[in-house]
């Protein structure tokens, strides 16, 4: 859900796309009616068959203009009727009191007739700096948040709880949320054991929030996999997810040249300051130092400094060896992405359709292409793929979810 | 000049000790000893020639054990009352340098009686409307994947000077450096991050506390805490001497007029 509406010299001119982009740039005129594209793109992915509709929270920023997803949540509540609701998530350390996450996920468990997955996140480094998150202890105050949130959902009250960050007196949720035992929960990771031995303990999935799938999605699914082993479970492909962009239209060519300046706009407006050298990356460093000093130190040792991030591709086919943003026809994105499923054994896709400054007849039309030619031989062959490779287990069909 | 852990109720303090005399108690700063390099700077040396000069590094700095329960500026000052304490330190000369000077402060109008004499160089800690300290968390994310100009600019009068070259490299520096900063930052970030940003604005009115002579020096292009913080200082601790300007320096005067500095300190801790 970026900020369409940047000038051709933004990346010239501006430090950053986050925390610190100046917000005289908001045009009024021209943002006029733009959540309402954005909530009927979504419903229009419900419409058209997506397993769900997935939102995500960010703030101060041109990439993601919901800080609160919860609100889009609520809207699509009332406009669509089938797809998961799923939000990817709310940032647990950036509320005073968790209850009220847990309090607004009953409401839209309620709400959408028992759609919701619910996501937790504990925010990266730019939403540090918006709202002067320490970093030390975040992780833990993110697990004791949403263990609260859980246990809030589970269990009767009125409890007290005695955590170290949010202790509460009378901890007694109305409403409850319709899904039992609870709403799917679902944590994002880069590949940290310690996130993936969390999601392991408590039985949830675990979605890889890198943008880019070369062997990584691969890796990161065998540690997840070896990870869930170690805690008695078992990895099953609806166990794991991943984030992607894709793009399809009649042909690659033309595929290529209707998304070409979303995606450009996309990769150096929207991604400076998070996933680009350029200016002053704030997702990971020194400044939001989360992680202990030892894992610094292992980090350190394989460090390249100025080395490119996603949003550093310079030409078309660097990006396209990244993997991150799929684009063609529809016989070459369902050959692409089944490569990557057949590897990375993995059975949520969110998919991210809008890029940047992509107009919404664009995306409509990739998002039509995608369910109508693309998702259901998908869906043939990992079910296929799946049964096969997990037989003792119940598999769920396919998912492909939009991704905002 | 040795290194040694001390350990206080259950956890291991590092720290360095030299030279002999009257018990010098030198709490770090950014660019210092234990946050950057693992051993005495030419600064410390010259303190060294005459008093008993004891570094030790803050909770989760060099090797002294992290404490997860810290998170306010209190937690610190505890955490050295404790070490005071394991040190049987009743009396001492008490410098603080930038977050360093800040403890020192916080200390000193706790437990007034037990120092002799106070040094604050470039001191966090204060509340001073319209003067607020630098956010050296957004400055530590280097710009375009490698320099930390910006850094050096903030606790350095140029970016560009020997000693921050050699402190804040740009790209990657020694990996224990690196550590070291990291683990630096990380207690910051505790204490410093979320508002009060690297400030107590209770300590302002209880600096009449403080019985010892002080001294505060500030570098003259001071860019993390602006100069007004040292004549807040200066003004309200009672036997305060006027506010010390090292010509040329910025933020981190003790390395960069290391001489000019310590002799500041020699003959203010002398008299």
């Amino acid at each position: 859900m970026a900020y369409p509406y940047l000038d051709k010299d933004f990346d010239k001119s501006e430090h950053s796309g986050w925390v610190t982009v100046p917000n005289r740039l908001w045009n009024n005129q021209k943002a006029r009616g733009l959540y309402q594209e954005y909530i009927d793109q979504l419903a229009y992915a419900d419409e058209l068959g997506f397993d769900g509709m997935v939102l995500n929270e960010h703030h101060q920023n041109i990439y993601g203009l919901m800080p609160s997803p919860n609100l889009i949540a609520a809207a699509l509540t009332q406009c669509t009727s089938r797809g998961k609701i799923v939000i990817l998530g709310n940032l647990l350390p950036l509320h005073l009191n968790p209850m009220r996450v847990a309090e607004e996920y009953a409401m839209l468990d309620q709400m959408s007739n028992g759609r919701l997955v619910a996501g937790f996140a504990p925010g990266g480094g730019p939403e540090t700096f918006n709202y002067d998150v320490p970093s030390a202890n975040t992780r833990e105050k993110f697990w004791e948040a949403a263990d609260l949130i859980v246990r809030s959902w589970t269990e009767d009250g009125p409890f007290a709880h005695e955590g170290r960050y949010f202790p509460l007196r009378y901890v007694n949720l109305w409403p409850k949320p319709l899904q039992k035992p609870f709403p799917p929960v679902w944590i994002p990771g880069s590949r940290s054991p310690s996130t993936m031995t969390e999601v392991a303990k408590r039985g949830y999935c675990y979605f890889l929030s890198s943008r880019s799938h070369g062997g990584e999605t691969h890796r990161a699914q065998q540690e997840f996999a070896r990870v869930l082993e170690q805690h008695g479970d078992k990895y099953h492909p609806f166990r794991f997810g991943i984030l992607m962009s894709t793009y399809v239209a009649e042909t690659d060519r033309q595929a290529r040249e209707e998304c070409e300046e979303g995606v450009w706009y996309f990769l150096k407006n929207c991604l400076k300051g998070h996933l680009r050298r350029e200016g002053r990356q704030l997702t990971y460093g020194p400044g939001v130092p989360y992680i202990p000093a030892p894992a610094w130190r292992e980090y350190m040792k394989n460090y390249t400094p100025g080395r490119k991030l996603l949003g550093d591709v310079e030409n078309w086919d660097e990006l396209e060896a990244s993997q991150s943003i799929i684009v063609g026809s529809p016989e070459t994105v369902t050959r692409r992405i089944a490569a990557l499923i057949e590897k990375a054994k993995v059975g949520n896709l969110l998919i991210q359709f809008q890029l940047g400054n992509m107009p919404d007849l664009l995306a409509r039309k990739s998002m039509k292409l995608f369910a109508e030619k693309v998702a259901p031989q998908l869906r043939h062959d990992s079910l296929i793929q799946f049964t096969r490779e997990y037989p003792v287990l119940n598999v769920e069909p396919s998912a492909a979810a939009v991704q905002r | 000049m040795s290194g040694q852990a001390v350990e206080i109720i259950g956890r291991r303090v590092w720290l360095l000790e030299s030279g002999s005399g009257i018990p010098l108690l030198y709490l770090h700063g950014f660019a210092d000893i234990h946050s950057v390099k693992p051993s005495w700077l030419p600064f410390h040396k010259c303190l060294a020639q005459r008093s008993r000069v004891i570094a030790p590094a803050h909770p989760g700095c060099a090797q002294s054990d992290e404490n997860d329960d810290i998170d306010t500026i209190d937690d610190v000052v505890f955490h050295y009352l404790e070490l005071l304490d394991t040190l049987k330190l009743d009396k001492f000369d008490l410098v603080g340098h930038c977050v360093g000077g800040w403890i020192a402060a916080e200390l000193a109008v706790r437990h007034p009686e037990r120092i002799r004499k106070l040094v604050l160089i470039g001191a966090s800690g204060l509340f001073v409307k319209g003067a607020l300290i630098g956010d050296i968390f957004m400055n530590a994310q280097p710009e375009f994947g490698f320099s930390y100009a910006s850094l050096r600019e903030m606790l350095f009068a140029s970016a560009d000077q020997a000693e921050a070259l050699d402190m804040f490299p740009d790209g990657k520096g020694e990996l224990e450096d690196e550590v070291r900063r990291y683990q630096m930052l990380r207690l910051s970030s505790r204490i410093g991050f979320r508002p009060p940003y690297f400030y107590n604005r209770a300590l302002r009115n209880r600096l009449h506390r403080i019985t010892s002579p002080a001294l505060v020096i500030w570098g003259e292009k001071d860019n993390f805490v602006p100069r007004s913080h040292g004549e807040t200082y200066a003004k309200l601790i009672p036997h305060s001497a006027e506010l010390k300007i090292i010509q040329g320096a910025g933020h981190s005067a003790p390395v960069e007029r290391p001489l000019e500095t310590a002799q500041l300190l020699t003959e203010f801790l002398a008299n």
